[in-house]
């Protein structure tokens, strides 16, 4: 692996976003671009992306991985995350990535709400084809989550030495400030079908039902990944989220496609 | 006014790194923040992101950058200690800075194994002229056991517990043996005062905050002393004990008080205006 073959750099508005772009080793056949999740599974998930990024390039695609504003390293503080600028951040790096790697047909990836994104963009961004990895679908039920993690986390004696006071733990998710209009964004947020093809990887415990029936029904499938992965175990908020079942998963379906 | 640049350095070009580069005049102190733990650059919750961005407001260049393989940082490729690869990539980074800003004196920050590589460069490196320990070395001493098993030996609730669960026959709670304070062996304690003597001995300033999530070895403001003995209570070292908060910083506001300590201890000790001209 060439040392310096990931590039980063900055570029969108105001040259504002970060991006790291994983340039193959040969002329690029296909490009994916990553969207990240969101908040603390940004966090915990940046090794995964890095790590997927490098085997994709190894396969000869162009792969860039970039944080939304507000997230990450790009401009704007925690607050100003706003999920339609999300789509348009992401939109603005699909753009940058067909520049770079001169290839017009664009596979979008996402763990989360990165997969929301993804989803939400496809047509905006003209993706060609959207791998989601347990995207969340149903804002108005992930925001319920938070706020009840949140509420657990302010009482969390393994973290602090006394419970903390409600002002203390208000008006933030896991970490990070939300601003309003997030909250409102998110609440309000139900994910559709993109127009495209579509692979769900599921890798929520014991899903209930056929959650992802609705985004796969016209023009997707789903893939089943073991073991379940803990998104929302407070216990584990801290810990990397690594999955090798995952990138093999994600590789395997460019290969397939190629 | 400031700009921040993405930059790939390093003498094998294997780190990662954003750049804040204030405007105004070139040869300030420097401030570069380090890995916390396994967290790439933005540190935990963005801590590392909120806290450059501050400082570059307040007129000071700094780095955040992922250490040899950390974040998207790779190996140097070279037959280095772990100890002498951190050393490396701290030199690499003091010379982007100094490149990019013409810094000539540098602070580190680091949180955690953050704080124990920071420890390292500037017990070693004149280059170094402050330093921000966040939880870094610590040890158990008599009077951390006091505070913390006193209160246990006497609180009538606990003992009737213990009685209950006799009675009861079942087996005690079994004991949960403690967890190792760093990833890597601490450091002898006489090495660490031996090594902050030096530090301040040569003119660093340092800067110890040590919050409420390292209490199964550190539970008072007075345990900087009883670790440390009587280094601490040198003019150029400043001591903070933040029992409220956690280790990671995750609420905002113990953030925000973290940030402005840090900006204030700064300020203090290296103002923006005369930054880079200290001995």
């Amino acid at each position: 692996m060439r040392l310096d073959a990931d590039i980063p750099f900055f570029f969108g508005p105001d040259a504002g976003l970060f991006g790291m772009y994983h340039a193959p080793a040969v002329p690029a056949r296909r490009a994916i671009l990553m969207c990240p999740p969101l908040g603390q599974d940004l966090i915990r998930c940046h090794r995964l992306y890095r790590q997927l990024a490098q085997a994709l390039a190894e396969e000869g695609m162009a792969v860039l991985r970039f944080d939304y504003h507000g997230t990450g390293d790009s401009a704007g503080d925690s607050a100003e995350v706003d999920w339609e600028r999300c789509i348009s951040d992401a939109t603005a790096a699909a753009a940058e990535l067909r520049r770079r790697a001169g290839v017009d047909r664009i596979v979008a990836f996402g763990a989360r709400l990165g997969g929301s994104v993804a989803l939400s963009a496809a047509r905006q961004a003209r993706f060609s084809e959207v791998i989601a990895w347990d995207p969340v679908l149903d804002g108005d039920q992930y925001v319920a989550r938070l706020d009840t993690m949140q509420a657990a986390l302010r009482e969390d004696t393994s973290r602090f030495l006394r419970p903390r006071n409600h002002s203390d733990v208000a008006e933030q998710w896991l970490g990070f400030d939300i601003g309003g209009t997030l909250r409102r964004q998110l609440a309000a947020l139900r994910v559709g079908p993109a127009d495209v093809p579509t692979l769900v990887l599921d890798s929520t415990p014991a899903s209930t039902g056929s959650p992802w029936e609705r985004i796969v029904s016209h023009r997707g499938k789903v893939a089943t990944i073991a073991p379940p992965t803990a998104w929302e175990d407070l216990d584990r908020l801290e810990s990397a989220i690594l999955s090798h079942p995952l990138i093999q998963a994600v590789t395997g379906r460019l290969k397939e496609v190629a | 006014m400031m700009r921040e640049e993405a930059h790939r350095f390093g003498r094998a070009r294997h780190l990662v790194g954003i750049a804040g580069i204030p405007q105004g005049p070139s040869g300030e102190t420097g401030v570069i923040v380090l890995n916390a733990g396994l967290v790439h650059r933005i540190g935990p919750f963005r801590l590392h992101v909120e806290l450059t961005r501050q400082l570059n407001a307040a007129g000071y260049p700094t780095l955040r950058f992922d250490l040899s393989t950390l974040g998207d940082s790779a190996a140097s490729g070279g037959q280095q200690t772990r100890t002498q690869a951190v050393c490396g990539d701290v030199d690499d980074a003091m010379k982007l800075l100094a490149e990019r800003a013409g810094c000539e004196r540098f602070i580190l920050v680091g949180l955690c194994s953050g704080a124990q590589n920071a420890h390292v460069v500037a017990a070693t490196d004149p280059r170094v002229s402050g330093a921000v320990f966040l939880d870094g070395y610590a040890y158990r001493t008599l009077g951390y056991k006091l505070r913390h098993y006193l209160p246990r030996l006497v609180d009538p609730a606990r003992w009737v517990r213990r009685l209950m669960h006799r009675a009861d026959g079942q087996p005690a709670t079994p004991k949960v043996e403690a967890q190792p304070i760093f990833a890597v062996a601490p450091a002898p304690r006489e090495e660490v005062i031996a090594d902050f003597t030096g530090m301040v001995n040569r003119g660093m300033k340092l800067y110890l905050v040590y919050s409420g999530g390292i209490s199964n070895y550190f539970n008072h403001a007075r345990q900087f002393r009883e670790c440390f003995g009587k280094v601490m209570n040198h003019p150029a070292v400043t001591t903070r004990y933040a029992a409220e908060t956690d280790h990671t910083y995750i609420l905002t506001g113990d953030r925000a008080r973290l940030l402005d300590g840090i900006g204030g201890w700064l300020s203090q000790n290296f103002p923006p205006a005369v930054a880079g001209r200290h001995p």
